[in-house]
Order: C-alpha cells, then sequence, then structure tokens
C-alpha cells in the first residue's frame, strides 16, 4: 500500500504541475475567452461522439460554457477559530439506525473507560468523505473549466469534483472509494456538488468516541460558497443504512497563503514507532 | 479568586478539546496528565504526518524503558523553531508528555527540554490565520 500511495503522490505532483502550466485557473471570462476548438461532435456532457472525453482534455477545457462565478484555487484550512473541534461534523448527530448504533454505544463505552473503538484512520485507512475535508492539514484545490482537483495535506487523499456536465458512473461498474464520486454544477452563486458511491467498510462519520458507519448507500451533497474569503461549505448527508434523514452541518475555511502541502504517506513504520496505535487502548 | 476559578475551568475546556493533530483519535491520551521522561535519545524522526521520539528511561527499579512519543508534523514543528537535528541520538532530553491511559510507556508531546536548558513546545496548528505567520 505504500508504495502505490507514493506513486500516487508523485503523479499528483505532476498533475498540479502540468495544470498549472497547461490549464488556467484564472478568471471566468478567460475560460470563455478559450479557443472553439471543441469538435463538432461533442456533445454538452464531456464526450465526443459517443466517447468520454478525460475532465483533461484539451477539447473539453476549450469548450464554450457560463463564467464560473468562482475559483477556489488554493490552500484552504478548516476554521477552528471559534471551536477547535469543528473539524468534527457532530454533535449533534441524527437518529441512528439499530446498525450504527451498535459502533457508536461502542465507542461511547470504549471512550469512557480511555479506549479508542475502531479507529481506522488511526491504522492507516483513507479518512474518505466527510472527514478528509477537514484533517488538521490543508487541503490543495485547483480549479479549471472542467473540475476541481483537491489533494488533501494528510495522506495526500485525492478528490476530483466534476464539472464538465457528466452522470454518475453505471453502480454497476462505479469502483467505490473513499472519497466517491463527486459531480458538481454551478446554481447562481453557489457550486452544488453531489457525491455518491463511498467505500461502505472502514469508512467513518466521526472519530474519537463518536463511530458513527459510513456506508455504500451514503450520498453528500456541498452546497459551496465563497463567503467574505472564506470557502463555506453546508453538508447534506443521508444514508438510510446507519441514520434518519438528512445529517447537515455548515463549515467554512480560511485560506492558507504561506503553506504548501507536502509529500505524507501513512508507512508502515510509522505506526510501528507510535506505540498508541497499537496499546491496550485500541477496540477492535 | 473567580478569575483564577474561571482560569483553571478555561485550561481544563482547551486541555479536553485538544484538536486531532494526530492521524489517529487523540482519544487514547490523558489531557489532564503529565509524565516527565529524563532520558537518553535514541532515535528522532523527521517526517510526515508525525515526527516521533523514542527515549530511553531508567525507571524507579533501576530498568530502562523505552518510551515513545509522538509529535506533530514538521510543517509545524518547524514554525515551533525546530530542525531535523534539533535532537539526535545519544542525546540527554527531559520530555514532557501526556501519556496514554492504560499505562504502557506511550505519550504525546507537551514540551522538550535540552541539555543545555532550552525548551522546545509544539506551535498551535491553526493555519490560514494571523496567527500561523
Amino acid at each position: 500500500m505504500s508504495s502505490s500511495m507514493s506513486r500516487m503522490a508523485v503523479a499528483t505532483v505532476m498533475a498540479f504541475s502540468l495544470l498549472a502550466s497547461a490549464c488556467s485557473p484564472g478568471p471566468a471570462s478567460e475560460q470563455a475567452a478559450a479557443p472553439a476548438a471543441a469538435p463538432a461532435a461533442q456533445t454538452s456532457g464531456g464526450e465526443s461522439s459517443g466517447t468520454p472525453l478525460s475532465a483533461l482534455a484539451p477539447e473539453n477545457i476549450a469548450k464554450a460554457r457560463p463564467p464560473a462565478p468562482f475559483d477556489v484555487t488554493g490552500n484552504w484550512f478548516i476554521d477552528v477559530s471559534r471551536n477547535p473541534e469543528a473539524w468534527r461534523f457532530g454533535p449533534p448527530y441524527p437518529t441512528l439506525t439499530a446498525a450504527a448504533k451498535v459502533h457508536f454505544d461502542a465507542s461511547q463505552k470504549a471512550a469512557k473507560e480511555g479506549k479508542v473503538y475502531r479507529d481506522d484512520i488511526g491504522q492507516c485507512w483513507p479518512a474518505g468523505l466527510p472527514l478528509i475535508m477537514t484533517r488538521y492539514w490543508p487541503m490543495a484545490m485547483v480549479q479549471i473549466p472542467t473540475a476541481i482537483y483537491m489533494i488533501s495535506g494528510f495522506m495526500n487523499s485525492v478528490r476530483i469534483v466534476y464539472l464538465d456536465g457528466r452522470s454518475h458512473t453505471d453502480p454497476d461498474i462505479i469502483v467505490r472509494t473513499f472519497n466517491g464520486e463527486s459531480i458538481g454544477r454551478w446554481e447562481g452563486d453557489t457550486l452544488v456538488v453531489d457525491t455518491v458511491g463511498f467505500r461502505g467498510d472502514h469508512h467513518w462519520m466521526d472519530q474519537g468516541g463518536a463511530s458513527i458507519p459510513a456506508g455504500e448507500q451514503l450520498r453528500i451533497v456541498e452546497r459551496i460558497r465563497m463567503v467574505n474569503g472564506q470557502l463555506e461549505i453546508e453538508y447534506t448527508m443521508t444514508d438510510p443504512e446507519y441514520w434518519e434523514g438528512e445529517w447537515k452541518s455548515t463549515k467554512r475555511f480560511n485560506r492558507v497563503v504561506d503553506e504548501d502541502i507536502q509529500e505524507v504517506s501513512c508507512l508502515p513504520d510509522l505506526n510501528e514507532h507510535l506505540q498508541s496505535t497499537s496499546s491496550k487502548t485500541q477496540v477492535r | 479568586m473567580r478569575k483564577v476559578l474561571f482560569g483553571c475551568v478555561w485550561a481544563l475546556v482547551l486541555a479536553f478539546a485538544a484538536p486531532v493533530l494526530a492521524h489517529h483519535s487523540p482519544a487514547a491520551f490523558d489531557r489532564t496528565r503529565e509524565v516527565t521522561l529524563v532520558g537518553t535519545v535514541k532515535e528522532f524522526r523527521w517526517q510526515n504526518p508525525h515526527t516521533w521520539i523514542e527515549v530511553h528511561v531508567p525507571d524507579a527499579k533501576g530498568n530502562v524503558v523505552l518510551w515513545g512519543v509522538e509529535l506533530t508534523s514538521p510543517t509545524y514543528l518547524i514554525r515551533a523553531g525546530w530542525k531535523s537535528n534539533t535532537i539526535k541520538p545519544g542525546d540527554k532530553v527531559t520530555v514532557v508528555v501526556n501519556p496514554v491511559r492504560t499505562g504502557e510507556p506511550a505519550g504525546i508531546f507537551r514540551k522538550l527540554i535540552l541539555a543545555d536548558g532550552r525548551e522546545l513546545t509544539e506551535r498551535p496548528a491553526r493555519l490560514g490565520t494571523p496567527d500561523s505567520k
């Protein structure tokens, strides 16, 4: 796992470099002024003659689109100035199903005993959405007309939000992931991102005494706005397997201008030297 | 008196609200207790997402116990004045930690005192604010 993660990090950095040089993430007016090189056979959904176009395909990037209301390119860090626990998405928590309550109660019991229940992130499993957005490491974002590429400073986890009009992948063939498949569309001054296709194992909605699983039915809708220089994301999360109704939470992120993300991997020797991750405090 | 009481309560609130600077849950550590380790550095690893110190500490029975101390990432330590060669194997150090709750020889870092008396801590990790510069 470690070598593949390292390769991913290198590929990610290379992709960043290519994006920076080849794709202007600048004002929307520049996007609209891009050469109208799209072949006549292209459709409106990032496809050419039925063949899907990559978000990085030059002819996809060059397609005429309405101006993007804002550009998220930059490094962002969860705003914890008013509440150091703002990285969490609860409490309050929604009404849990019996399937979730088993885990939640076990984690509460463990916490009272000074222990930690199924801390998969600590065992190097990906944090996944939504927690990956609020780790105590910055999130680098690069926006181009067809997508937003996000790379977390935590384990270099990659998330791509497609803006090129494509639909979600057929559930029968989608490869489930911890960050899911994100499709965004502009609604006025708001970017609405719909994410599905999550993995339902080793994936949690909280960490440290409030273990609520994230299942394959998880759907996360983010309404993203730029408010007074902050990135505001309103989360609406549903997963009928584990909770009732909508779980809502709003997060704000500050722009980081004096720090870049680095290569970060959860290597085998990390936890070998951090006794707390293998101590008797850990409950599996 | 009231101010003192308020200060104590606020300190407790901050202690329990310690942010997740680790890749794992912070619940394993007892933030209300501090243990002072006086010993010899076995290893200091400067890497992401955590740095760590392993230190040999003689106990009351004359045994040498290997303690594992975890720190935040170099990004934050650099802001607090650390370098990759701040300590090296063989250095005599004093390290203050919040220990794990089970009594095992492991803890999360609070303060380092070098042989020459210099003290180093971790800078609060709050990027994206004027405090981060």
